[in-house]
Protein backbone atom coordinates (compact mmCIF):
# COMPACT_ATOMS: atom_id res chain seq x y z
CA UNK A 1 0.00 0.00 0.00
CA UNK A 2 1.54 3.28 -1.07
CA UNK A 3 1.24 6.54 0.81
CA UNK A 4 -1.20 7.94 -1.77
CA UNK A 5 -3.53 4.98 -1.33
CA UNK A 6 -3.44 5.34 2.44
CA UNK A 7 -4.37 9.00 2.22
CA UNK A 8 -7.20 8.27 -0.23
CA UNK A 9 -8.50 5.42 1.89
CA UNK A 10 -8.58 7.66 4.95
CA UNK A 11 -10.32 10.43 3.00
CA UNK A 12 -12.94 8.01 1.67
CA UNK A 13 -13.63 6.53 5.11
CA UNK A 14 -13.92 10.01 6.64
CA UNK A 15 -16.24 11.24 3.85
CA UNK A 16 -18.43 8.18 4.21
CA UNK A 17 -18.72 8.37 8.00
CA UNK A 18 -19.37 12.12 7.94
CA UNK A 19 -22.03 11.84 5.22
CA UNK A 20 -23.79 8.93 6.92
CA UNK A 21 -23.87 10.69 10.28
CA UNK A 22 -25.00 13.93 8.62
CA UNK A 23 -27.82 12.04 6.86
CA UNK A 24 -28.94 10.48 10.15
CA UNK A 25 -28.68 13.87 11.84
CA UNK A 26 -30.87 15.51 9.18
CA UNK A 27 -33.42 12.72 9.49
CA UNK A 28 -33.53 13.04 13.29
CA UNK A 29 -33.87 16.82 13.01
CA UNK A 30 -36.75 16.31 10.60
CA UNK A 31 -38.58 14.11 13.11
CA UNK A 32 -38.23 16.74 15.81
CA UNK A 33 -39.32 19.64 13.66
CA UNK A 34 -42.22 17.51 12.51
CA UNK A 35 -43.66 16.97 15.98
CA UNK A 36 -43.16 20.63 16.80
CA UNK A 37 -44.81 21.72 13.59
CA UNK A 38 -47.99 19.75 14.14
CA UNK A 39 -49.43 22.22 16.62
CA UNK A 40 -48.17 25.41 14.98
CA UNK A 41 -49.11 27.10 11.78
CA UNK A 42 -47.45 25.59 8.79
CA UNK A 43 -46.31 27.83 6.00
CA UNK A 44 -45.21 26.20 2.80
CA UNK A 45 -43.33 28.10 0.13
CA UNK A 46 -43.40 27.13 -3.50
CA UNK A 47 -40.28 28.47 -5.15
CA UNK A 48 -39.31 28.43 -8.79
CA UNK A 49 -35.86 29.67 -9.66
CA UNK A 50 -35.29 32.64 -7.39
CA UNK A 51 -38.91 33.59 -7.11
CA UNK A 52 -41.39 32.61 -4.41
CA UNK A 53 -44.56 31.82 -6.35
CA UNK A 54 -46.84 31.00 -3.44
CA UNK A 55 -46.72 31.17 0.33
CA UNK A 56 -49.46 28.97 1.70
CA UNK A 57 -50.68 28.59 5.26
CA UNK A 58 -51.15 24.85 5.23
CA UNK A 59 -53.14 24.63 8.45
CA UNK A 60 -55.82 26.95 7.07
CA UNK A 61 -55.73 25.99 3.43
CA UNK A 62 -58.67 23.95 2.10
CA UNK A 63 -57.89 20.77 0.19
CA UNK A 64 -57.18 21.59 -3.40
CA UNK A 65 -55.13 20.80 -6.46
CA UNK A 66 -53.38 23.24 -8.74
CA UNK A 67 -50.77 23.29 -11.44
CA UNK A 68 -47.51 25.19 -11.54
CA UNK A 69 -46.31 25.80 -15.06
CA UNK A 70 -42.63 25.96 -15.91
CA UNK A 71 -41.62 28.63 -18.39
CA UNK A 72 -39.34 26.22 -20.24
CA UNK A 73 -42.29 23.89 -20.81
CA UNK A 74 -43.80 21.42 -18.39
CA UNK A 75 -45.87 21.49 -15.22
CA UNK A 76 -46.22 20.08 -11.73
CA UNK A 77 -49.56 19.36 -10.14
CA UNK A 78 -49.48 20.23 -6.46
CA UNK A 79 -52.03 18.83 -4.03
CA UNK A 80 -52.89 20.13 -0.59
CA UNK A 81 -54.70 17.58 1.53
CA UNK A 82 -55.32 17.55 5.29
CA UNK A 83 -52.84 20.41 5.77
CA UNK A 84 -50.14 18.50 3.95
CA UNK A 85 -48.60 19.39 0.63
CA UNK A 86 -47.17 17.14 -2.06
CA UNK A 87 -46.64 16.93 -5.80
CA UNK A 88 -49.25 14.57 -7.17
CA UNK A 89 -48.38 14.66 -10.85
CA UNK A 90 -45.80 16.10 -13.23
CA UNK A 91 -44.85 15.76 -16.86
CA UNK A 92 -41.13 15.40 -16.24
CA UNK A 93 -39.29 12.24 -17.10
CA UNK A 94 -38.05 11.13 -13.69
CA UNK A 95 -41.06 11.82 -11.41
CA UNK A 96 -38.72 12.01 -8.44
CA UNK A 97 -40.73 14.90 -7.01
CA UNK A 98 -43.83 12.67 -6.84
CA UNK A 99 -41.95 9.84 -5.21
CA UNK A 100 -40.56 12.17 -2.55
CA UNK A 101 -44.09 12.21 -1.14
CA UNK A 102 -45.45 14.69 1.35
CA UNK A 103 -43.44 17.61 2.64
CA UNK A 104 -42.45 16.54 6.15
CA UNK A 105 -39.19 18.14 7.07
CA UNK A 106 -38.00 21.67 7.46
CA UNK A 107 -34.63 20.65 6.11
CA UNK A 108 -35.51 18.33 3.27
CA UNK A 109 -37.58 20.11 0.61
CA UNK A 110 -39.47 18.56 -2.27
CA UNK A 111 -37.36 19.24 -5.33
CA UNK A 112 -38.18 18.98 -9.01
CA UNK A 113 -34.86 19.45 -10.75
CA UNK A 114 -36.18 19.57 -14.33
CA UNK A 115 -38.68 22.34 -13.53
CA UNK A 116 -36.48 24.13 -10.99
CA UNK A 117 -39.24 23.86 -8.43
CA UNK A 118 -38.73 23.68 -4.66
CA UNK A 119 -41.44 23.26 -2.04
CA UNK A 120 -40.28 23.90 1.51
CA UNK A 121 -41.51 25.09 4.87
CA UNK A 122 -41.14 28.83 5.12
CA UNK A 123 -41.12 31.71 7.52
CA UNK A 124 -44.35 32.80 9.13
CA UNK A 125 -43.90 36.49 8.49
CA UNK A 126 -44.39 38.03 5.15
CA UNK B 1 -6.00 8.73 -33.25
CA UNK B 2 -5.49 5.29 -34.66
CA UNK B 3 -8.48 3.47 -36.13
CA UNK B 4 -8.02 0.66 -33.63
CA UNK B 5 -8.17 3.10 -30.73
CA UNK B 6 -11.22 4.84 -32.18
CA UNK B 7 -13.03 1.54 -32.65
CA UNK B 8 -12.28 0.45 -29.09
CA UNK B 9 -13.54 3.74 -27.73
CA UNK B 10 -16.72 3.56 -29.83
CA UNK B 11 -17.29 0.04 -28.57
CA UNK B 12 -16.87 1.19 -24.97
CA UNK B 13 -19.25 4.11 -25.57
CA UNK B 14 -21.79 1.69 -27.00
CA UNK B 15 -21.41 -0.62 -24.01
CA UNK B 16 -21.77 2.26 -21.55
CA UNK B 17 -24.91 3.44 -23.35
CA UNK B 18 -26.45 -0.03 -23.27
CA UNK B 19 -25.81 -0.27 -19.53
CA UNK B 20 -27.17 3.27 -19.09
CA UNK B 21 -30.40 2.54 -20.99
CA UNK B 22 -30.95 -0.74 -19.15
CA UNK B 23 -30.43 1.03 -15.84
CA UNK B 24 -33.11 3.58 -16.75
CA UNK B 25 -35.61 0.73 -16.42
CA UNK B 26 -34.55 -0.05 -12.85
CA UNK B 27 -36.93 1.19 -10.17
CA UNK B 28 -35.63 4.06 -8.05
CA UNK B 29 -33.79 2.94 -4.95
CA UNK B 30 -34.45 6.11 -2.96
CA UNK B 31 -36.93 8.88 -3.77
CA UNK B 32 -34.15 11.45 -3.87
CA UNK B 33 -33.10 13.27 -7.02
CA UNK B 34 -29.74 12.02 -8.22
CA UNK B 35 -29.49 8.74 -6.30
CA UNK B 36 -28.71 5.89 -8.67
CA UNK B 37 -26.25 3.08 -9.13
CA UNK B 38 -24.54 4.58 -12.15
CA UNK B 39 -23.55 1.23 -13.61
CA UNK B 40 -22.36 2.90 -16.81
CA UNK B 41 -19.44 4.21 -14.77
CA UNK B 42 -17.97 0.70 -14.78
CA UNK B 43 -16.93 1.57 -18.33
CA UNK B 44 -15.72 5.05 -17.36
CA UNK B 45 -13.49 3.80 -14.56
CA UNK B 46 -12.12 1.06 -16.82
CA UNK B 47 -11.30 3.65 -19.46
CA UNK B 48 -9.70 5.97 -16.90
CA UNK B 49 -7.09 3.32 -16.18
CA UNK B 50 -6.62 2.02 -19.72
CA UNK B 51 -6.82 5.10 -21.96
CA UNK B 52 -5.36 8.58 -22.30
CA UNK B 53 -7.06 11.53 -20.61
CA UNK B 54 -8.35 13.02 -23.88
CA UNK B 55 -9.73 9.67 -24.98
CA UNK B 56 -11.61 9.17 -21.70
CA UNK B 57 -12.98 12.70 -21.91
CA UNK B 58 -14.30 12.04 -25.43
CA UNK B 59 -15.83 8.76 -24.30
CA UNK B 60 -17.60 10.36 -21.34
CA UNK B 61 -18.78 13.33 -23.41
CA UNK B 62 -20.29 11.02 -26.03
CA UNK B 63 -21.88 8.88 -23.30
CA UNK B 64 -23.46 11.84 -21.52
CA UNK B 65 -24.76 13.56 -24.67
CA UNK B 66 -26.14 10.39 -26.29
CA UNK B 67 -27.47 9.16 -22.95
CA UNK B 68 -29.41 12.40 -22.50
CA UNK B 69 -30.78 11.97 -26.01
CA UNK B 70 -31.84 8.35 -25.36
CA UNK B 71 -33.39 9.14 -21.98
CA UNK B 72 -35.08 12.17 -23.56
CA UNK B 73 -34.25 14.09 -20.42
CA UNK B 74 -32.67 17.33 -21.61
CA UNK B 75 -33.33 19.21 -18.41
CA UNK B 76 -31.01 16.79 -16.62
CA UNK B 77 -28.16 17.55 -19.04
CA UNK B 78 -26.62 20.33 -16.95
CA UNK B 79 -26.50 18.10 -13.86
CA UNK B 80 -25.05 15.18 -15.83
CA UNK B 81 -22.42 17.32 -17.52
CA UNK B 82 -21.24 19.08 -14.37
CA UNK B 83 -21.24 15.80 -12.44
CA UNK B 84 -19.37 13.95 -15.16
CA UNK B 85 -16.85 16.77 -15.57
CA UNK B 86 -15.99 16.91 -11.83
CA UNK B 87 -15.86 13.11 -11.66
CA UNK B 88 -13.58 12.87 -14.68
CA UNK B 89 -11.12 15.53 -13.55
CA UNK B 90 -11.00 13.99 -10.08
CA UNK B 91 -10.43 10.45 -11.29
CA UNK B 92 -7.83 11.46 -13.90
CA UNK B 93 -5.85 13.17 -11.15
CA UNK B 94 -6.35 10.26 -8.77
CA UNK B 95 -5.12 7.64 -11.22
CA UNK B 96 -1.63 9.10 -10.78
CA UNK B 97 -1.57 8.24 -7.08
CA UNK B 98 -3.98 5.31 -6.83
CA UNK B 99 -2.68 2.16 -8.54
CA UNK B 100 -5.01 -0.04 -10.55
CA UNK B 101 -5.23 -2.59 -7.71
CA UNK B 102 -7.07 0.05 -5.69
CA UNK B 103 -9.40 0.97 -8.49
CA UNK B 104 -12.53 0.85 -6.35
CA UNK B 105 -11.08 3.60 -4.18
CA UNK B 106 -10.76 5.83 -7.23
CA UNK B 107 -14.34 4.92 -8.12
CA UNK B 108 -15.67 5.94 -4.70
CA UNK B 109 -13.83 9.25 -4.92
CA UNK B 110 -15.20 9.67 -8.43
CA UNK B 111 -18.74 9.19 -7.11
CA UNK B 112 -18.03 11.81 -4.46
CA UNK B 113 -16.79 14.29 -7.08
CA UNK B 114 -19.78 13.49 -9.28
CA UNK B 115 -22.32 14.21 -6.55
CA UNK B 116 -20.47 17.36 -5.55
CA UNK B 117 -20.60 18.62 -9.13
CA UNK B 118 -24.27 17.78 -9.39
CA UNK B 119 -25.22 19.55 -6.18
CA UNK B 120 -23.15 22.58 -7.17
CA UNK B 121 -25.02 22.69 -10.48
CA UNK B 122 -28.34 22.27 -8.69
CA UNK B 123 -27.56 25.16 -6.31
CA UNK B 124 -26.63 27.41 -9.25
CA UNK B 125 -29.59 26.40 -11.43
CA UNK B 126 -32.25 26.49 -8.71
CA UNK B 127 -30.73 29.62 -7.18
CA UNK B 128 -31.44 28.16 -3.76
CA UNK B 129 -29.41 26.40 -1.12
CA UNK B 130 -32.29 24.24 0.03
CA UNK B 131 -31.13 21.35 -2.16
CA UNK B 132 -28.00 21.06 0.03
CA UNK B 133 -30.09 19.06 2.51
CA UNK B 134 -29.82 16.18 0.05
CA UNK B 135 -26.03 16.40 -0.20
CA UNK B 136 -25.06 14.07 2.70
CA UNK B 137 -27.55 11.41 1.64
CA UNK B 138 -26.35 11.71 -1.93
CA UNK B 139 -22.73 11.28 -0.85
CA UNK B 140 -23.46 8.30 1.41
CA UNK B 141 -25.40 6.57 -1.39
CA UNK B 142 -22.72 7.63 -3.89
CA UNK B 143 -19.94 6.01 -1.82
CA UNK B 144 -21.78 2.69 -1.80
CA UNK B 145 -22.66 2.89 -5.50
CA UNK B 146 -19.09 3.96 -6.34
CA UNK B 147 -17.61 1.04 -4.42
CA UNK B 148 -19.99 -1.34 -6.20
CA UNK B 149 -19.19 -0.10 -9.71
CA UNK B 150 -15.51 0.01 -8.79
CA UNK B 151 -15.53 -3.64 -7.73
CA UNK B 152 -17.39 -4.56 -10.94
CA UNK B 153 -14.76 -2.75 -13.01
CA UNK B 154 -12.00 -4.48 -11.03
CA UNK B 155 -13.45 -7.90 -11.83
CA UNK B 156 -13.70 -6.97 -15.51
CA UNK B 157 -10.19 -5.56 -15.79
CA UNK B 158 -8.72 -8.83 -14.52
CA UNK B 159 -10.54 -10.76 -17.25
CA UNK B 160 -9.39 -8.60 -20.15
CA UNK B 161 -6.01 -9.67 -21.53
CA UNK B 162 -3.32 -7.03 -21.91
CA UNK B 163 -2.62 -5.98 -25.46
Amino acid sequence: MTKGVKVCLTVVVVIFIVSVSASIFIMLLSEKSNSKKASEENYAEIVQGNEILYRINLSKEPDRKFRVEYSGGGWNEITIENSQIFISDADCSDKTCIKTGKLRSEYVPIVCLPHKLVIRFGEQDE
Amino acid sequence: MKVRRLTELSLLTGLALIIFVVELRFPDILPIPGVKLGLANIITIYAVYKYKAVEVALLVLARVLLGTLFAYNFSALIYSVSGAFCCLVGMLLLRRIVPIRWLWLCSVMGAFFHNTGQIAAAVVVMGSFSVIAYYPILIAAGCIAGAFTGICAHLIINKIPEK
